[in-house]
């Protein structure tokens, strides 16, 4: 009851590539993340599914259905825009009950089932109003209400977060996590949010230029990531990496090298260390770095730190306890045990 | 540089004045309307309302089907707003919206029309509705221009501005087949745009003479300007009666103008500047 998989699914406009081959199982009752920057493939992928796009290439199955040819509205899939997409003319009831009005369903029978869905996203009061009364908090919860009515095997969101300010965009989180688990429905999420992504999702699917980059648990991407484009994505402030030292290098860059690179074999070109994995001692001790700016954000501080002969700043995270950072100010750095990740020339990794 | 500042009563005098010579037509219209033709022309002409307009519209109607005139004038501009508005909002809709083989050619096929001088439509016109066998009939004045270049233009740029894909996408997603989202999402949402359309179209077809003139032959047949026209001649015109006509065939306009003009106002300039 919804289950979703992608094989070899290929999008091209004209000459253009845009999906070059995605394999993907999505388990029934799964909360799978698409993430990625802008650009990457996530939505195409998403619309493809949803039947908004067609499918140049591979096969699409769901629920043992082969579904590339399917109209949107027979694969038993619901969407939810970004723009929320509601019917600017239509009442909430109204909108919500479209579906069933479109697959011929009696009136009392619609008036029953959107009142169940108001139900479970609190929103009874509205349904009276039309669109342009409503807070953006709003039209979310009623796009996903449209959604919920039409009882799809699959719940397909297209960013519908990214309209909603800061705190609302938090709440609706939670919402939708506990709609996830209430429901027990399949579900699709497309972010470019990386704490959408670790926050709310069973598996991240993790794109990059039109391919799945690293497919897997959260943590596990967040922990183990196949490639330095994943270690980069996910994790804020990014991680820090360091290029192999040559031989003319500066002593302070070949110092850090060292204590990072005692588990690096020889293939190793780069390595990468999170910035909650460097500690700061005071100057004298460690590797000798200078402040050159310090964040500090209250539960703690980031420290973007320069290393003599290391190209870009490193970031450095530290609890606040520890911020007694000022610009300017001379430290040593240090790097907890084992939380090294080491990256080949052709950017995997390795260790 | 300095900048002149107008006082504002001496804005208030340009603007009256200028209100005046535009608004002098209409009224020596209205009040000739009720002045026989001797009076219409003694000197000083009649300024305000006289006793006559019941003897001209005796005239009137003698001298013409005038009230069936008016029926069919009524007849042609509301078949005309209707079928403009239906087609060219599927037009606009269809080029703002959908993509196909040789859209930019056919949009720029379409737009070219409006190249075309009306002039040299004139004889073709008339060829082509005597070929069809539509010479002396009212559709002869509807079909041609109900999908055309301007309204096409206008749905185009105001489906473009104002609906957005999504929201075809998510009526798709619904269930909703496409001439289904054309009808129930998209019609209702173009509702700003059809009153502009509608309006522009009901009064070009109101006041059109060249067309019933090329298509329209016996005077049984004919809209209210031919009608009105048809009853001047070189030597002995009713000008009484003429201008009764001419106040009646204004009031259905004055009064739709009174009605919308907001509306008309708004709708010109939405998608323009959103």
């Amino acid at each position: 009851m919804g289950q979703v998989s992608l094989r070899g699914i290929r999008k091209s406009y004209g000459t253009v590539d845009v999906i070059k081959g995605v394999d993907l199982e999505v388990q029934d009752g799964e909360f799978m993340v698409f993430v990625g920057p802008s650009g990457c493939g996530k939505s195409t992928t998403l619309r493809m599914i949803a039947g908004l796009e067609s499918i140049t290439a591979g096969e699409l199955w769901i629920d043992g259905d082969r579904a590339n040819q399917m109209r949107p509205s027979d694969r038993g899939t619901a969407m939810v825009f970004q723009s929320y997409a509601l019917y600017p003319h239509m009442t909430v009831a109204e909108n919500m009950g479209f579906a069933l009005r479109m697959a011929g369903v009696a009136k009392p029978e619609r008036a029953r089932q959107v009142g169940r869905a108001a139900e479970i996203l609190r929103i009874t009061e509205l349904l009276a109003r039309f669109p342009r009364e409503l807070s953006g908090g709003q039209r979310q919860r009623v796009a996903i209400g449209r959604a919920i009515v039409r009882k799809p095997r699959v719940f397909l969101f297209d960013e519908p977060l990214s309209n909603l300010d800061a705190s609302l965009r938090v709440d609706m989180r939670i919402e939708l996590t506990r709609l996830h688990a209430e429901l027990g429905a399949t579900m699709i999420y497309v972010t470019h949010d990386q704490v959408e992504a670790m926050t709310m999702g069973d598996r991240i699917a993790l794109f990059h230029q039109g391919r799945i980059a690293q497919l897997g648990a959260p943590l596990e991407l967040y922990n183990r990531p196949a490639t330095e484009f994943v270690a980069s994505f996910l994790g804020a402030p990014r991680i820090n990496l360091i290029d192999r030292p040559g031989a003319a290098a500066p002593a302070a860059h070949q110092a850090l090298w060292q204590r990072l690179a005692s588990a690096a074999g020889g293939s190793v070109q780069r390595l990468g260390v999170r910035p909650e994995h460097l500690q700061v001692l005071p100057s004298g001790e460690g590797v000798p770095a200078t402040i050159v700016l310090a964040e500090h954000l209250g539960d703690c501080s980031i420290l973007h730190v320069r290393v003599d002969g290391i190209g870009s700043l490193l970031n450095v995270k530290v609890a606040s306890t520890g911020a007694r950072g000022s610009s300017g100010e001379a430290i040593g750095l240090a790097v907890e045990g084992g939380a090294v990740l080491a990256f080949d020339a052709q950017q995997g990794r390795v260790a | 540089m300095h900048t002149h500042r107008l006082a504002p009563w001496a804005a208030y005098t340009v603007v009256g004045v200028g209100a005046l010579i535009m608004l002098a037509p209409f009224w020596f219209m209205f009040v000739f309307a009720t002045h026989s033709r001797t009076d219409i022309f003694s000197l000083p002409p009649p300024l305000v309302f006289g006793h006559d307009f019941a003897a001209n519209l005796g005239i009137l109607t003698s001298h013409l089907p005038f009230w069936r005139n008016l029926g069919i004038s009524l007849y042609v501009a509301l078949a005309s707003t209707a079928f403009t508005l239906l087609f060219c909002s599927m037009g606009g809709y269809a080029f703002a919206m959908f993509e196909f083989r040789f859209k930019d050619a056919l949009f720029a096929l379409v737009m070219g029309t409006m190249l075309v001088p009306s002039f040299m439509n004139m004889i073709p016109t008339f060829m082509i509705m005597d070929a069809l066998g539509w010479i002396d009939q009212p559709r002869a004045l509807f079909i041609p221009g109900a999908a055309n270049a301007f309204g096409i233009f206008l749905m185009r740029q105001f489906v473009g501005s104002s609906i957005p894909p999504e929201l075809v996408e998510a009526a798709r997603m619904d269930g909703c087949g496409e001439l289904g989202i054309y009808w129930r999402i998209v019609l209702p949402l173009l509702r700003p745009a059809l009153g502009t359309l509608g309006l522009i179209t009901f009064i070009a077809s109101w006041n059109n003479f060249i067309g019933p003139l090329i298509v329209m032959r016996s005077p049984e047949m004919y809209t209210l300007p031919l009608a009105l026209r048809a009853l001047q001649s070189p030597v002995d015109t009713e000008w009484g009666a003429l201008m009764t006509g001419s106040a009646i065939a204004t009031i259905p306009l004055l009064l739709l103008f009174l009605a919308s003009s907001r509306q008309l106002i708004s709708g010109l300039t939405t998608g323009a500047v959103k």
